[in-house]
């Protein structure tokens, strides 16, 4: 694997992997869906939780999968996981900020790259290691964040939006994985409520640059 | 020295958020682990004074639970009698099976149980005992803790950040728990893996326990992995390797079974370099393929000693590589005692018979017809029974037996080997069945009148197995 050249297809990857795993922390730490529908499982050596419904992981390959072909096309701002009360008001958002991806020319999507430091010197592009590392704080961090943040009412479901970037062109093709939301000022997803945010972590390995928060509504109901 | 702690702690504890466990906090300052115990304790306490809820604990409550057991499995008889109204079909009324609504019959068993519980959960927990015999606190965090898997956290920490001590040296100042049968290996071999990395299969006379494997166990961490990423990635590509020799899997089931488990044990020791792990799991490969085709060849008694095979932990490949180290010793005096084989030692047979195989490649076996006999030279597998020092490949012998001519060393012990070996053969075609041939070899040694070049050929003829010991051609 180390012997690959990296690519941005494979920094991609490993953001998606990464999302994924994020994706089914989230429900199991917000109960979204009941624990007991949810597996142990090892990710990046940490012992995860995944749910076992063959109905969400497929949402939830399909998701991410179509989040990963914006990603590819170098549109997207920010990923946001969002998590609505029955009634369709947004209570949280996981945000994950991946606007500093290096942004590569289509046909250079398999193109390796290369990052030499100001003396010269070939640095890593993608270290596994580190990332790995990385990944797990940032994992252990969301595990543990539902003890920070409000309790949840009942009955909340989740969905999955990207923020595009200022210049991006919404996908409108068709099939349309997407649905085109207005944007509100200054704020895409959720409204003019009040937000707090708590910041989770910010990766930083070689060129997976990546910042990863969590907004709360205040006065949710 | 008490500053410390309380410093250390709120640094750790508060500031930083992380979640310290008792082992933690034994590693980082250097103390035994009951006073890391007694420290989270008092810290828990001081800051809940000043505070209440500011820190969350878990607690590891030791005692011994009591269990219905009604049917076959260990849940509490309700569920039982749920289950078992579902699915199972309504009993005989000659069977003797306990009736599912039939009271009498559940007995409540003992269990020694080991659990760690939330702060929260605490009073439940202790009130599920029936007798508990140590509470203490395992770990601390800040702000509750909503998974109890992310204590495994803790353990893989230590794992890394503490690598370079040698448990040996310093179990006494942490408090590991030790075996005092366990010795380290002063071969020039490298050290085994530890086996302990199985919890299992762990007997308490399992050999090579490693001090530092027993407190994981008590953890829920039931596979770390090495510091180094190296093992791990070897380890994926035998895996996949694996996959195609296990569609030609002929072998028996059991067989079959207790090959992959084998390999699948993951090797946890801070003290073995990673040079070990990538040769011994190269090695792996062509093992597991011939395992496949000579399995089913092998008699019903390999079978059975390889499931004994598993209990003592080690791993296929770290068997194989001490069995070339010997190979290359060969200073043994190799005695051909027919001999009633010792249940563990054949196990090793059974796992050891494909190394040789590696070297003799350059010979083939070949057959041919010739009006009515197939004749040629062939592979089979020849047992060789050797005197083995420091007894790695063999185990004690329960008792003298008869055919036992020198008394052994106390750690010298006789071991049987297979081996393979060229045999020239002949025998009629179509190949007579196994069946038939023990038939016939039974009544020819009962004496009676039968066609003495069909017995010969027949028994010729088969592969490897007891009937080499009769076959004298």
């Amino acid at each position: 694997m180390s012997t690959e050249a990296t690519t941005l297809r494979v920094i991609i990857a490993a953001f998606t992997d990464f999302l994924t795993v994020a994706i089914h922390t989230i429900l199991y730490e917000r109960a979204i869906y009941p624990p007991t529908s949810f597996l142990s499982a090892r990710k990046y050596n940490l012992s995860v939780r995944q749910n076992r419904h063959p109905k969400v992981c497929e949402w939830i390959n399909d998701a991410v999968s179509a989040v990963e072909t914006e990603l590819l096309k170098g549109v997207v701002g920010r990923v946001a996981i969002v998590i609505y009360t029955k009634d369709n008001h947004p209570v949280e958002r996981f945000m994950l900020d991946v606007s500093r991806f290096p942004t590569v020319a289509l046909a250079d999507l398999d193109t390796p790259l290369e990052r030499t430091a100001a003396n010269g010197d070939r640095l890593p592009i993608l270290p596994r290691i580190d990332m790995e590392e990385q990944f797990r704080a940032t994992l252990s961090r969301l595990a543990s964040c539902s003890s920070t943040l409000k309790p949840l009412p009942e009955g909340c479901v989740f969905n999955i939006a990207v923020e595009l970037k200022q210049d991006g062109q919404p996908p409108l093709n068709h099939p349309q994985p997407w649905m085109p939301v207005q944007s509100a000022k200054g704020d895409a997803v959720g409204g003019q409520l009040q937000k707090k945010a708590v910041p989770v972590r910010s990766i930083a390995a070689g060129e997976l640059l990546l910042e990863c928060w969590i907004e709360e509504a205040d006065g949710a109901s | 020295m008490a500053q410390d702690y309380t410093e250390w702690l709120a640094i750790n504890v508060l500031n930083d958020q992380q979640l310290i466990s008792y082992r933690s906090l034994s590693r980082a300052l250097k103390v035994h682990s009951n006073l890391a115990k007694q420290m989270l304790y008092d810290f828990h306490r001081k800051q809940n004074a000043k505070k209440p809820g500011a820190v969350h604990a878990t607690y590891l409550i030791t005692g011994t639970k009591l269990k219905n057991v009604a049917q076959t499995n260990g849940f509490h008889s309700q569920q039982d009698e749920e289950n078992t109204v579902m699915q199972s079909s309504p009993p005989l009324p000659s069977s003797s099976a306990p009736q599912p609504d039939d009271d009498t019959k559940t007995e409540a068993v003992a269990v020694r149980t080991v659990m760690v519980a939330k702060e929260e959960h605490l009073s439940q927990a202790k009130a599920a005992f029936q007798s508990i015999t140590g509470v203490h606190v395992y770990s601390l965090e800040v702000k509750g803790l909503s998974d109890i898997q992310s204590l495994t956290e803790c353990n893989r920490k230590i794992l890394v950040d503490y690598a370079s001590e040698d448990p040996l040296e310093v179990w006494k100042q942490y408090g590991t728990i030790q075996n005092p049968n366990v010795m380290r290996r002063t071969q020039r071999r490298q050290p085994p893996p530890a086996a302990t990395a199985a919890p299992a299969k762990t007997k308490p006379s399992a050999s090579t326990v490693k001090p530092a494997a027993l407190e994981k166990r008590v953890s829920k961490d039931s596979q770390d992995s090495k510091p180094s990423s190296k093992p791990t990635s070897a380890k994926a590509t035998s895996e996949p390797s694996k996959k195609p020799s296990n569609v030609k899997r002929q072998g028996s089931d059991i067989f079959k079974s207790f090959a992959k488990s084998k390999t699948k044990l993951p090797r946890t020791d801070s003290q073995s370099s990673a040079a070990p792990s990538p040769k011994p799991v190269v090695e792996d490969e062509p093992m597991t393929g011939f395992s496949d085709e000579e399995g089913a060849d092998s008699v019903d008694d390999e079978v059975v000693d390889a499931a004994a095979d598993t209990v003592e932990g080690k791993s296929k490949a770290e068997r194989e590589a001490d069995l070339q180290a010997m190979m290359d010793q060969e200073d043994e005096p190799m005695e051909d005692v027919e001999e009633f084989k010792a249940e563990a030692t054949d196990a090793d047979a059974g796992a050891i018979d494909k190394p040789f195989s590696q070297p003799k490649e350059e010979l083939k076996e070949t057959v041919q017809v010739q009006d009515g006999r197939r004749r040629g030279r062939r592979r089979v597998m020849k047992k060789k029974t050797v005197k083995d020092e420091d007894g790695y490949l063999g185990k004690p012998q329960p008792k003298p037996t008869p055919y036992t001519v020198n008394k052994l060393g106390a750690n010298e012990h006789i071991v049987t080997r297979e081996e393979a070996a060229w045999e020239s053969f002949s025998e009629d075609e179509p190949a007579p069945k196994k069946i038939k041939v023990a038939a016939v070899s039974s009544m020819q040694a009962q004496g009676q009148k039968k066609d003495k070049e069909k017995d010969g050929g027949g028994k010729g003829g088969q592969k490897g197995g007891i009937m080499s010991f009769f076959a004298k051609k």
